[in-house]
């Protein structure tokens, strides 16, 4: 299953931390939005995979943007 | 003497400078960004040029854009208020280079001074004591390493080129060398193009203390006093006033003497602040040059009467300043409370639409300084300061009460806004005696603001 993570705040993308291929687990910073100034980071809810990163440096974000594409492990 | 002045940022910084050109008779020309089209001060101005999106990147960061405004509105000068380019000295070159008078000091010194390295190794030659450490960036872990064996831990690893508050970072421990000298450099090279780093002794219990200097091309330094700015959080300033607490008349004559000597030997004219530090055993140390209009200056004009933005276009016309170092007075106490898009409790910041809006009742003991305006919508990818809030009263007991009073009188609905944590920090037994250090946040509310979020290099 398919699952993406997305912003959970408005802002800018500082950066993404994970790149195609990588395994993150659940809880693990995959990216980071700089909102106002102040940098926070957004965490994977599931153990996967990362299909494809969808956000840039400086790409701006509504709360809801789809940052990361995972695939989700135990399908 | 400037005729049209373009103001090259945004929020409340825009509406203070315009203020200043009103009175002296400049037209004024604000930029905007897709996300600032519903601004306030777009009114106020004679000229508003969009100047892109969002994006600060491709707005208030574009070099480009801001020139091209500056010329299709017929521009003769630029102001860079704070943050943003207003110290980069690629910036004041360009602005130079399109014929246009830069409101700052000359390109060539901002370059020189943005190197804190640059700085340390001024003090040196005039002989201000600055942080002791390194005169020079460490080029290799090892070097942090045989340092910290020799004075001991914990140390402060800070970035040559760094600033607000970002790339300084603590090193408690051989152990964390190596990792935390790659992580800054690293940080450097992203956010401020140089990944150089040099090492500070950590100061025991500082306070912070800041200069407010104007000079002009004429030989004239004139001190505004000092003001203290240590009640911060993540490094950056909440509550400002001035005059300090703990700095004596010998004290400040002390610290003017250094100041001079600094200001003459970069050659700087215009309005600057040289930021310090006074350990707890009363030594001051020389930190750095802050070379624009500070968002604390306010302070300062409410102690001597002095408006610095008036002189910042004076000396960048090339006038003389038109008063000396002895029509100073440095009268009363001011306080500023910073308010920002922020939860009161945990410092996070708070984009929104403003839905309800009461300002409080200013007149000559208390200036608020803002953008707002009911149904405003703050965006999320600048600065969250909303306004700032100053007092002035004969003595600090009565510029605390006012300043409260009008706190209290602030309303903003729609956003989280830092109102009542600045409420809580002035009503603090500490904060109300004075008993304080830059590590107040953490020792009086437990609260750094650092568990939640970090600041970012933008």
């Amino acid at each position: 299953m398919e699952k993406s993570v997305n912003a959970i705040i408005p802002g800018l993308c500082a950066r993404v931390v994970v790149n195609e291929g990588d395994k993150v687990s659940a809880g693990q910073e995959v990216a980071v939005i700089n909102c106002m100034k102040t940098e926070i980071s957004v965490t994977s809810e599931w153990n996967g995979t990362v299909k494809s990163v969808l956000s840039k440096e400086w790409d701006e974000l509504e709360v809801g943007t789809p940052m990361v594409m995972l695939v989700v492990d135990g399908d | 003497m400037i005729k049209r002045l373009l103001i090259a940022n945004r929020g409340e910084i825009v509406t203070r400078i315009i203020r200043t050109c009103k009175e002296m008779g400049i037209a004024t020309v604000a930029v905007y960004s897709e996300a600032d089209r519903e601004a306030p001060y777009l009114d106020m101005v004679d000229e508003a040029v969009h100047i892109g999106p969002s994006n600060p990147l491709h707005s208030y960061l574009s070099i480009e854009a801001l020139i091209d405004a500056a010329r299709k509105s017929g521009s003769d000068a630029v102001h860079p208020g704070y943050g943003f380019l207003s110290e980069r000295a690629v910036f004041a070159q360009a602005v130079v280079n399109a014929g246009l008078v830069w409101v700052g000091p000359a390109p060539e010194v901002m370059k020189s001074i943005s190197s804190k390295c640059y700085c340390r190794h001024l003090a040196a030659g005039v002989g201000v004591p600055f942080i002791p450490g390194t005169l020079d960036p460490v080029n290799d872990p090892r070097d942090v390493a045989a340092y910290g064996r020799e004075h001991g831990y914990p140390l402060f690893l800070k970035l040559d080129k760094g600033g607000g508050g970002k790339g300084i970072e603590m090193v408690s421990s051989e152990g964390q060398v190596e990792q935390i000298f790659q992580r800054t450099c690293s940080i450097g090279n992203m956010a401020f193009g140089s990944g150089a780093c040099y090492i500070e002794k950590v100061i025991d219990s500082p306070r912070h203390i800041e200069i407010q200097f104007v000079a002009d091309n004429y030989g004239n330094c004139v001190l505004l006093g000092e003001r203290e700015c240590s009640i911060q959080r993540r490094h950056q300033k909440i509550i400002e006033e001035a005059p300090s607490v703990v700095v004596t008349e010998q004290e400040r004559e002390l610290l003017f003497d250094y100041s001079r000597r600094l200001v003459r030997r970069m050659n700087y004219h215009g309005a600057g602040t040289l930021e310090g530090l006074r350990s707890a055993d009363g030594r001051y140390y020389f930190m750095e040059v802050n070379a624009r209009l500070q968002v604390e200056h306010g302070v300062s004009e409410l102690l001597t009467g002095i408006d610095i933005v008036k002189c910042q276009i004076q000396t960048a016309s090339g006038e003389a300043l038109g008063f000396r170092q002895e029509d100073i007075g440095l009268r009363g106490h001011a306080i500023e409370a910073r308010v920002y898009a922020e939860d009161p409790e945990t410092f996070l910041p708070s984009p929104g639409r403003i839905s309800g809006l009461q300002l409080p009742e200013t007149g000559r003991d208390l200036r608020v300084d803002h953008a707002l305006e009911n149904n405003y919508s703050v965006p999320p990818y600048y600065d969250p300061l909303l306004a700032k809030v100053i007092s002035w009263g004969e003595d600090r007991t009565r510029a605390r009460e006012r300043l409260i009073s009008g706190l209290e009188q602030f309303v903003i609905v729609g956003v989280k806004s830092t109102i009542s944590a600045n409420l809580r920090i002035l009503r603090h037994p500490n904060f109300a005696s004075g008993d304080f250090s830059t590590a107040f946040m953490s020792e009086c509310f437990n609260n750094t603001g650092s568990h939640f979020g970090k600041e970012g290099p933008r």
